[in-house]
């Protein structure tokens, strides 16, 4: 009974894993065949099952020859790491001050921060479009970027990571004549690093997979981030194969999928996290 | 009245919290009363001057605006379908890997790996496999002996193909915090109903079910809110077509204020939209909590 049960579930387990895998396999295996080799394969198991005599690189030099896919990258990178860097300052900051002070008009901040949780941000994405366009930023790093710095559920998250965190060791920081930055900086953060990390990945999963507002914000084809150049590649019909688009889709899947790999405990609870609370 | 503080404390503080109050105020609240302000005039980006202020015309205008009604009933049909479907997988997948056997990580690990794709990818992809012509979808259901499917190319079926698409890339996510739902259940409840003699379903109906309900609520809560900004799917999939039968509220938003350079009725438009995602959070909550009462 109990053998039938097991290998019941790791029957259906399998087949529900093919659905979300099937598609992702076709993908990057499609990325490394030649177009009629993919419509020929497609209706076999082929589509799927690697025969290594069929793989060729021909779509990824072809792609790269069009389009500059790899400066596309490396301004995501550049943003995506950005607004990690500037958002864990600015939010882990705000939220330490929001546990650990006491100060006038702390109860209202704390009000306001909350407040904002509801306002969903992308229902007001025009009107901040209309604030960075009279500020005359639109098409500059600035403008595309400091926006979304500040995350007030980040700032909420951190505030209730810092309000369980041990008040001795702070207090001992500051008899060894650290400042509160001081002691914020070398006690606080190095004994938070996996709340930081968990933050910061999810962070960079959101910069590295934004559309909406990269598309309003920058208009210049070599400052795009990734999803915007792809798309545009997308709507290129005529010069695009189909083994082109899934060598552009996987070159920019990668730096994800790796990042998954490495930090995969992290993500699921960083996105556990900030389901929950 | 502000003598139990610490001055220094205080100034610390508000060093700490600048950055952020400073960035709130002027990218979240800010945008919230330019777009209130304009909601009430003509004004038209590219003619900044001959802004006029014209009282509640861009209100009425929402109220007979046909096209306006459509996106909102698309939008509408999108989250009525996509939430339950979305949820009831999200539910299924995590019963099924809610186990300690060998490989259930690898399961897991499977289920959730669409959630960390981008929305484009998977826009894109999914364009591909669903091609009428020679897309892998209708070559599998022509193999099974069924009939190929226009879907994203049909104005009947695209919404739909939409919300399939959408539940199949989120519903990993949720499973995981279903999951974490799970094991905050007391396990020794499991073991008081076997020893009554209470069979799985009944487990499930008494025991599992009440005790996902917070989660569950929270889970509707932002799945709805969420499901109501779709905009990235029919953008890059659909451009909101065929006839429009796939554009959403926040589509129709980008398509006046930012494409038509039409500001002062998308303004409106997203005052209203604004307000209704907040109400609608809101309704839902109050709703969860009669049921419970």
């Amino acid at each position: 009974m109990k053998v039938i049960r097991k290998t019941a579930f790791y029957i259906v387990a399998s087949l529900i894993a093919l659905q979300f895998l099937v598609p992702m396999v076709w993908m990057i295996l499609s990325s490394f065949k030649i177009d009629s080799v993919i419509y020929r394969d497609i209706s076999t198991i082929y589509a799927v099952v690697p025969r290594f005599g069929d793989l060729t690189l021909k779509s990824y030099q072809e792609l790269l020859s069009m389009y500059n896919v790899f400066r596309n990258v490396l301004n995501s990178l550049i943003y995506a790491s950005v607004t990690v860097l500037a958002g864990l300052t600015v939010n882990s900051l705000a939220g330490y001050a929001l546990a650990r002070f006491h100060f006038p008009f702390k109860n209202a901040i704390l009000l306001f921060i909350i407040a904002l949780m509801i306002v969903p941000v992308e229902a007001i994405i025009l009107p901040l479009y209309l604030v960075v366009h009279e500020l005359g930023m639109i098409n500059t790093l600035a403008g595309y970027l400091i926006p979304f710095f500040v995350n007030v559920m980040n700032i909420f998250l951190f505030r209730q990571h810092f309000l369980s965190f041990p008040e001795e060791l702070i207090e001992a920081a500051k008899v060894d004549g650290l400042t509160e930055f001081g002691s914020y900086w070398r006690i606080v953060v190095p004994a938070s690093l996996p709340m930081f990390v968990s933050v910061g990945i999810l962070t960079f999963i959101g910069s590295w997979n934004d559309f909406l507002w990269p598309v309003m914000a920058i208009t210049k084809s070599d400052l795009m981030p990734v999803q915007v150049a792809l798309n545009a590649i997308f709507s290129d019909t005529y010069n695009i194969f189909t083994s082109h688009m899934m060598a552009a889709l996987t070159i920019v899947t990668i730096p994800i999928i790796v990042l998954y790999a490495l930090f995969q405990r992290h993500i699921i609870e960083g996105a556990v996290r900030s389901g929950i609370k | 009245m502000f003598k139990q503080y610490k001055w220094q404390e205080v100034v610390t503080a508000y060093a700490f919290l600048l950055m952020a109050l400073l960035l709130a105020v002027l990218f979240i609240v800010l945008p919230i009363g330019k777009a209130i302000n304009y909601s009430f005039t003509d004004y038209y980006l590219l003619k900044p001057h001959e802004r006029q202020f014209i009282g509640f015309d861009n209100y009425q205008r929402i109220f007979t605006d046909d096209l306006f009604r459509k996106t909102f009933l698309n939008t509408v049909k999108f989250v009525v379908f996509v939430v339950p479907i979305q949820l009831t997988m999200a539910l299924v997948l995590a019963l099924i890997v809610n186990r300690k056997v060998k490989g259930v990580e690898f399961f897991r690990t499977a289920y959730f790996s669409p959630a960390v794709l981008s929305l484009v990818v998977i826009s894109i992809l999914w364009t591909v496999l669903l091609n009428p012509d020679s897309g892998l979808i209708n070559e599998v259901l022509t193999a099974l002996g069924l009939s190929p499917q226009p879907f994203l190319t049909s104005s009947s079926q695209a919404m739909y193909t939409i919300v399939m698409i959408s539940a199949w890339s989120g519903c990993g996510y949720q499973m995981m915090i279903f999951l974490a739902g799970l094991s905050n259940i007391d396990s020794s409840q499991y073991e008081a109903a076997e020893l009554d003699g209470c069979g799985s379903l009944r487990k499930f109906r008494y025991i599992t079910l009440p005790g996902l309900k917070p989660i569950t609520m929270f889970l509707v809560i932002t799945t709805t809110i969420q499901a109501f900004k779709l905009i990235v799917q029919p953008m890059v999939m659909t451009g909101g077509g065929p006839d429009y039968s796939t554009m959403t509220i926040l589509q129709y938003i980008y398509e006046y204020g930012y494409r038509h350079r039409n500001i002062g009725y998308a303004s409106a438009i997203t005052v209203v939209f604004t307000v209704f995602l907040i109400v609608v959070s809101v309704l839902i909550k109050k709703l969860f909590r009669e049921e419970k009462a």
